[in-house]
């Protein structure tokens, strides 16, 4: 049985003038150590999945069907009470911005003990030596003076740090990172990554990388999710859909990265945007921006289909599959 | 062309406060209310029984009635009469259309002046500004009301209790005007700064307009819609500063009342039992008051302007 | 820190020398000594003398550098009524109000945080609303009127006969809807405690707090709305905050999120505003003490304006414009100490 599993599930934010759609039919799963990458343009609905496992969709968002299953108990049907249980006990979270994730007038410790305490019966002085040695752990210099220091006296590469830090405070299953370092410098970027993903090896805790870089979950991930406008257009193995994306929009996504372009040429664009959540058009979300559309693409929503390892929801690959078992049927 | 952009900003935001208008029961309740007060205000000579401020009409064997319900009250004075035997429906209309003509007359005053300093400080910049939003600042720390309350002493000092009576109107225009100025010239600067980035200002500059120009012309109109919404706010903050500045002696005489100075010559005789005379028209006042607040607070939901907080 | 308090003290200097120069100029373009000096029975040569004498043909910034060096030892002038130094009449006068600010804070403060954070968390309560709706009625009435008001439920006392007494539920609806009165609603009382020198106080008979409660609630009733307002707001817009829901995910609980995380955050602009609406209070003072023959600073100030007591008047004003400095820059200072962002340079971090 998987870590996490997710089935159909569906998120809604309600706003004046009726619901709109904000995750359609998402279903994934994650195994126990297990690295997942999470991909897609802003606005494609990766923050909301990963904030919807631990059911803290901001308002007006709810879920609005599906479940989540954390070792076989359905965490969006759970009792808020509950659910505390498994938050930052069990799973723990990463967020975008060190700046502003940290409370600004709590000392690192008061942030560091409470978690310990929300989870644990133990003494402030056993649970500082918890925090003290995870500060060491994610290589933080001198952390007992770390403790008694307010956020803002920190570098954003060193609250990150912090952040991680705590995530790894009550030695979780799972750890929902949401686009860890993009608020960081590029120079301490990879650095941030690579620790990440040391301790979650050391560890052996399951990852959820949420990123739009795709770069960074061909290095991280061992499996990946590409997101579109609220719904999973493929999954699979990491490096197969590197190597040979199905989806269109996949395709488009890795020719548009600079390491495919020749030296000094332009850069490959997908033509248009992303339509909002306001209005998603018919069919394939994707279809206006698709040169292989068809009117079939405009009218219904593809399912999925399977090509070697990878799931892909579009008719286009249905369409070469089907060509290709005739091809096969006909010269055997 | 200064008409053409007034005339279609004035069309969008017609179409778009009339449609939420339309929507919300409280501001058009409020609505209702508001311009009925305003309309008997402005009618009150036609529609008050009798002339509060015409001596000879006044009996005082009608002192202290009390409103029609009570017991011995005269169907003459359906809301009873005051200590001096004047009709208490009469001296109420003319007290709102007094309170009224303050309140509005005190908003156009400090509006005029907290545009002007407004678009200085955030045109001009630099010393300007730092001079002008200090004394704003020094002046609202001191709340308005307390600037008012010493300026109207002095001015009472200065001219005598008669004199002052005379002119007290005015008198009250200017310093509940000059005392809440800073409000929207707050307003004003932090909208003048959020346009002055923007790039039609550059561009009248590149054109080469002249400095009060580009402020009046193309800065101001942008900036309205704040000044709008505090300005309605404000027309009750200054109907409630004259009723205090009255009730302290310092605003409308009794013989020509407003409706704080009603308030204030009732007061002595709640103690005996005659408590209409003052909570009448200090019913009126919140009334009118609170309508008014709650069509500022629609307005600000509706124009979401950018307000200067804190 | 060193520097964040030599600027805001000099700030304060400045408004202060701003002040005594309107104080000043309201001094000398009112006030005319002679005339309560000597009186008409004064020849003009001997007018003349005592004006030379007195240096009011000095060059007008002699006049002010010597009323300010005054000012500066204590020496606010002679009031004519009280025929005493204006301060000492002032000294007299201050424990009255005094206590009447820290009555109303005392309610202003135990209602308006519960109720503020309360509107917060539950938006959508139907407390909440009616919190709300209240509080915007309670921002349109005006302090004199919620004092006359609660003076004639609480003090007079109102008797209801709107329903028929045939019955027994019209008898007990005119019963509950008539109130007793008996409060008072003049003046603190005769049951004062001497704390020290001409400081009296009625925090500690019977008396005196039964006195302290009408004029107490009605200068608080000014402000609670207000607070509440700003502190729904605040708590409102720092629950939709990063490290909120980051303390949600952590698993605290949300008694720990909302009353630590929530509301520490929340207190730091309300402690500026707040602090700056305390000395705004002194305002309403005035009306309030106006409304029950209240013996303060207030009722006196009032007074020296219909006796034209001008001394009195700008001394007044000199003490109050000292109360508005001094509590400003408290409020500065301790929002630096509370405040772990701001470094006390002056300069937010």
């Amino acid at each position: 049985m998987a870590l996490l599993e997710v089935k159909n599930l569906d998120v809604r934010f309600a706003v004046r003038g009726g619901d709109l759609t904000a995750l359609r039919g998402i279903s994934f799963s994650l195994d126990k150590g297990e690295r997942l990458g999470l991909v897609g343009e802003s606005g494609a609905g990766k923050s909301v999945a990963a904030f919807s496992i631990l059911n803290l969709i901001a308002q007006p968002g709810y879920i609005a069907g599906g479940q989540i299953l954390f070792e076989g108990k359905d965490l969006a049907a759970m009792s808020e009470r509950e659910l505390r249980k498994i938050r930052g006990n069990r799973i723990a979270m990463i967020f975008q911005d060190p700046m502003m994730t940290l409370n600004p007038v709590l000392t690192i410790g008061t942030q560091m003990v409470e978690a310990i305490k929300a989870h644990r019966r133990i003494s402030t002085k056993d649970a500082r030596a918890i925090a003290v040695d995870k500060l060491r752990k994610v290589q933080i210099p001198s952390p007992e003076k770390r403790l008694d220091q307010y956020p803002h006296e920190l570098s954003g590469g060193m609250r990150q740090r912090v952040i991680i830090a705590i995530a790894l405070l009550l030695d979780p299953e799972i750890i929902i990172a949401d686009e860890p370092t993009t608020a960081l410098d590029v120079t301490i970027q990879a650095e941030i990554m690579a620790l990440l993903l040391d301790l979650c090896e050391q560890e052996n805790v399951a990852l959820m990388l949420i990123t739009h870089d795709l770069g960074v979950v061909s290095q991280v991930s061992q499996r990946m999710l590409v997101m579109y406008s609220g719904r999973i257009i493929e999954q699979g193995p990491t490096r197969e859909i590197i190597n040979d994306a199905q989806h269109p929009y996949t395709q488009g996504l890795i020719n548009a990265l600079p390491q495919m372009g020749e030296p000094g040429a332009r850069l490959f664009q997908i033509p248009g945007a992303m339509p909002s959540l306001k209005n998603v058009p018919s069919g394939c979300p994707f279809n206006p921006r698709c040169s292989f559309a068809t009117d079939e693409c405009r009218r219904t929503m593809p399912e999925y289909v399977r090509a070697g390892n990878v799931d892909v929801a579009c008719y286009e690959v249905e369409r070469l599959i089907a060509q290709e078992q005739q091809a096969r049927e006909v010269t055997p | 062309m200064m008409t053409a952009t007034v005339s279609r900003w004035a069309r969008v935001r017609d179409s778009f406060l009339w449609y939420s208008f339309k929507r919300d029961k409280v501001a058009i309740a409020s609505f209702i209310v508001l311009l009925a007060m305003v309309l008997s205000a402005i009618f009150a000579p036609l529609l008050a029984p009798t002339d509060p401020y015409d001596l000879a009409l006044i009996d005082i064997m009608n002192s202290e009635l009390p409103p029609v319900g009570m017991s011995g009250a005269d169907g003459a004075f359906p809301l009873g009469t005051d200590a001096q035997g004047r009709d208490m429906l009469s001296t109420i209309l003319y007290g709102t259309r007094v309170s009224l003509m303050i309140g509005f007359g005190a908003v156009i005053l400090q509006a005029a002046l907290g545009i002007m300093f407004g678009l200085l400080a955030g045109y001009l910049g630099g010393r300007v500004d730092a001079i002008l939003m200090r004394i704003a600042d020094v002046q609202l720390s001191f709340s308005t009301l307390m600037v008012a309350i010493i300026v109207g002493a002095v001015f009472k000092a200065s001219f005598g209790s008669l004199m002052f009576g005379e002119i007290a109107i005015y008198m009250l225009i200017f310093i509940i005007g000059v005392a809440e100025w800073p409000q929207i010239a707050r307003t004003v600067r932090a909208s003048v700064l959020a346009e002055k980035k923007k790039e039609y200002v550059d561009a009248a500059k590149v054109m080469g307009f002249r400095t009060n120009r580009i402020m009046f012309r193309h800065i101001l109109p942008n900036t309205l819609s704040p000044i709008f919404v505090i300005g309605t706010v404000q027309i009750a903050n200054a109907i409630i500063s004259e009723a205090a500045l009255s009730f302290l002696g310092l605003g409308m005489p009794e013989t020509q009342p407003s409706l704080g100075s009603l308030i204030k010559s009732g007061f002595d005789y709640i103690q005996s039992g005659s408590w209409w005379i003052t909570l009448l028209p200090g019913l009126v006042l919140v009334v009118l008051v609170l309508v008014i607040n709650l069509l500022g607070d629609w307005l600000r939901d509706v124009m979401n302007p950018r307000l200067y907080k804190g | 820190m060193l520097a964040f308090l030599v600027q805001r003290i000099s700030q304060a200097f400045l408004v202060m020398f701003v002040i005594s120069m309107i104080a000043f100029a309201i001094q000398d373009g009112l006030g005319d000594p002679l005339q309560e000096l000597v009186g008409m029975s004064v020849s003009l040569e001997e007018r003349d003398a005592i004006r030379e004498d007195m240096g009011l043909n000095d060059p007008i910034y002699v006049q002010y550098a010597r009323f300010a060096g005054n000012a500066l030892q204590g020496d606010l002038g002679i009031s004519y009524f009280y025929g005493k130094p204006t301060l000492q009449v002032i000294a007299e006068h201050l424990p009255a109000t005094l206590e009447l600010v820290i009555g109303a804070s005392l309610i202003i403060l135990v209602f308006s945080v519960p109720i503020g954070v309360y509107a917060a968390i539950r938006p959508q309560a139907f407390l909440s609303k009616f919190f709300m709706s209240i509080s915007t009625v309670g921002i349109s009435i005006p302090v004199f009127l919620t004092a006359i008001v609660l003076i004639q439920l609480f003090s007079i006392g109102v008797t209801i006969e709107l329903f028929p007494t045939e019955t027994g539920w019209g008898t007990w609806l005119n019963g509950a809807l008539s109130t007793d009165g008996g409060l008072p609603s003049y003046g603190r009382g005769d049951e004062l405690t001497h704390l020290f020198g001409t400081w009296t106080s009625g925090f500690f008979s019977w008396d005196g707090l039964w006195h302290l409660v009408l004029p107490c609630v009605s200068l608080a009733s000014i402000m609670l709305p207000l607070f509440i307002r700003l502190i729904r707001a605040e708590m409102m817009e720092v629950l939709q905050s990063d490290y909120i829901r980051y303390a949600r995910a952590k698993g605290l609980s949300s008694g720990r999120i909302n009353f630590l995380h929530a509301l520490k955050n929340t207190m730091l602009p309300v402690i500026t505003v707040g602090g700056v609406q305390l000395g705004i209070m002194v305002a309403y003072t005035i009306l309030t003490e106006t409304v029950f023959q209240w013996p303060g600073m207030g009722l006196m100030f009032l007074e020296a304006i219909t006796r034209s007591d001008i001394p009195l008047i700008v001394a007044y004003l000199m003490v109050v414009g000292l109360v508005f400095v001094i509590t400003n820059t408290i409020v500065d200072l301790i929002y630096g100490l509370v405040n772990p962002t701001v470094k006390l340079t002056g300069k937010k971090a």
